[in-house]
């Protein structure tokens, strides 16, 4: 059933994005949650920020539980909250996933998904044709056995994901399809995007920016910091991408003395980039965060003690009420007319350096070359 | 207008659908496929919508209903009718109400 726009005066179908919960009335709603429901995954990429072994005990113990989710569920509920998008880790690992999916969704949350897809079975595809969700996002890391497996370092793993795929596809589920650019996939990044077009993904993106571990964890750091491209790389491949160079374009305001005077004025808040406004994340172990990089110790608030209303109604504003947090010594990065094209933020800067003013070289030259890349292509 | 709404029914929210009032706003969201027009994904009511929804109780049928509503609204009687039953029609064809069965 596909029935056309309603045509009586009282109601009006909207998209998601075009509901105006953001109507200048001074509230703050809690519009959209990103659930890690779990750490741990099947795959092992060398790349992946949140990738804990599938049997690893502490942090399946650690994880919230059905109850602990339906309290929390029940507070976004009250606090407005419309969209939760679970993710992991591998979400589809649990076993309790497809009781968490139908809770969300009976409750009325808008329910997104974020998987690998190698997990994904005939019964998957009858609870998401009975309840669907507003849409599936699974990452192609490769369109070959040998490339594939080579990120995730798991045999197998690719059949999986193909199988998973096709079910999804042939069946009609609505899924977004978007890779990761790495060392490990580079070469083939061209098929990939060819390849998620063609299985009419039209909302296909690429992320060139990998993320350093949540936990810290040196050597899974070093795999990382191997994996990414370099700035000519990325530079390059969004030089081929003519919808994220518009987007650049746009950000890029770089240079002239208005946006200067404007990062002048913004430097005297720790968090200029909107966090807290209207969504949050929320760890495997219910740790809440006002943005999914945010691991900073004083930032983050214990759900299992605490309630999702008091983290976002209380804790959020005295978070966001951090001026110039120990001083800001990072005045050049806060200063700087390329932030807005460079991946440098306090939680960045802290999953990088241990520190929320330390300068990250590399993404300063992502955000020069970017910049340079720009120049060159007016002249 | 060939309506497929009846003015004897009771007409009811449908259990494929929750409705959700969020910043003053009256929200339906979908559960379940064929309901609604799932690219659209919410749906919303304008206040004299939101109004006769929150009288899908179960507890009165169409014509009580329309004899409140023009008690309670300065409009005439036919347009008060027509938009209602309007809506009903919409809401009906959408899945987002189910007419309830007498047991």
């Amino acid at each position: 059933m596909n029935p056309s726009n309603p045509t009586n005066p009282n109601i009006e179908s909207l998209a998601f994005n075009d509901f105006p919960l953001w109507k200048n009335n001074g509230s703050r709603p809690l519009f959209a949650i990103d659930l890690e429901i779990t750490a741990r995954c099947n795959n092992n990429c060398r790349h992946c920020y949140i990738n804990l072994p599938q049997n690893d005990q502490d942090a399946l113990n650690a994880e919230l539980s059905l109850e602990q989710i339906e309290k929390i569920a029940a507070d976004a509920l009250s606090l407005g909250t419309l969209w939760i998008l679970i993710t992991g880790g591998e979400p589809l690992i649990r076993k309790d996933f497809e009781d968490i999916y139908l809770f969300l969704k009976k409750k009325g949350f808008l329910v997104s998904v974020f998987t690998n897809a190698t997990r994904i079975s005939e019964r998957h595809i009858r609870l998401f044709r009975d309840y669907p969700p507003r849409d599936l996002e699974v990452t192609v890391y490769g369109i070959t056995e040998d490339v594939y497996e080579n990120v995730t370092q798991v045999k197998g793993s690719f059949r999986q994901f193909q199988r998973g795929l096709n079910l999804l596809l042939d069946n009609k589920i609505k899924t977004n399809l978007k890779t990761t650019a790495t060392q490990a996939n580079k070469h083939q990044l061209i098929d990939i995007t060819k390849f998620c077009r063609e299985k009419g993904s039209a909302a296909f993106r690429f992320d060139p920016h990998l993320h350093l571990r949540f936990d810290g964890n040196e050597k899974r750091n070093t795999d990382i910091i191997a994996q990414r491209l370099t700035p000519e790389d990325i530079v390059e491949l969004e030089r081929k991408d003519p919808a994220r160079m518009a987007a650049l374009e746009k950000e890029c305001t770089c240079h002239d003395s208005d946006s200067m005077e404007k990062n002048s004025h913004s430097i005297d808040r720790l968090f200029y980039c909107g966090v807290g406004f209207n969504d949050c994340s929320i760890s495997h172990n219910g740790l809440f965060r006002l943005c999914p990089s945010l691991w900073h110790p004083d930032f983050l608030y214990d759900l299992k003690a605490g309630t999702l209303k008091d983290a976002w109604e209380a804790f959020t504003p005295r978070v966001l009420s951090n001026h110039a947090h120990r001083g800001l010594t990072n005045r050049r990065c806060m200063a700087c007319p390329l932030k807005d094209v460079c991946m440098w933020c306090p939680a960045h800067a802290f999953l990088e350096t241990g520190d929320l003013n330390g300068e990250v070289a590399y993404f300063c030259e992502v955000a020069h070359k970017r910049s340079e890349k720009k120049v060159e292509m007016k002249t | 207008m060939n309506s497929k709404i009846n003015s004897g029914s009771v007409y009811v929210p449908s259990d494929e659908v929750v409705a959700r009032e969020i910043e003053g706003e009256l929200i339906i969201v979908p559960l379940t496929s064929g309901v609604g027009n799932m690219e659209d994904e919410l749906y919303t009511l304008n206040e004299t919508g939101k109004d006769i929804w929150s009288r899908l109780d179960g507890k009165r049928n169409l014509r009580s209903i329309l004899d409140q509503l023009k008690t309670e609204y300065d409009m005439d009687s036919q347009t008060i009718e027509e938009d209602a039953k309007g809506l009903l029609e919409e809401l009906l064809i959408r899945k987002m109400i189910v007419e309830k069965r007498s047991k």
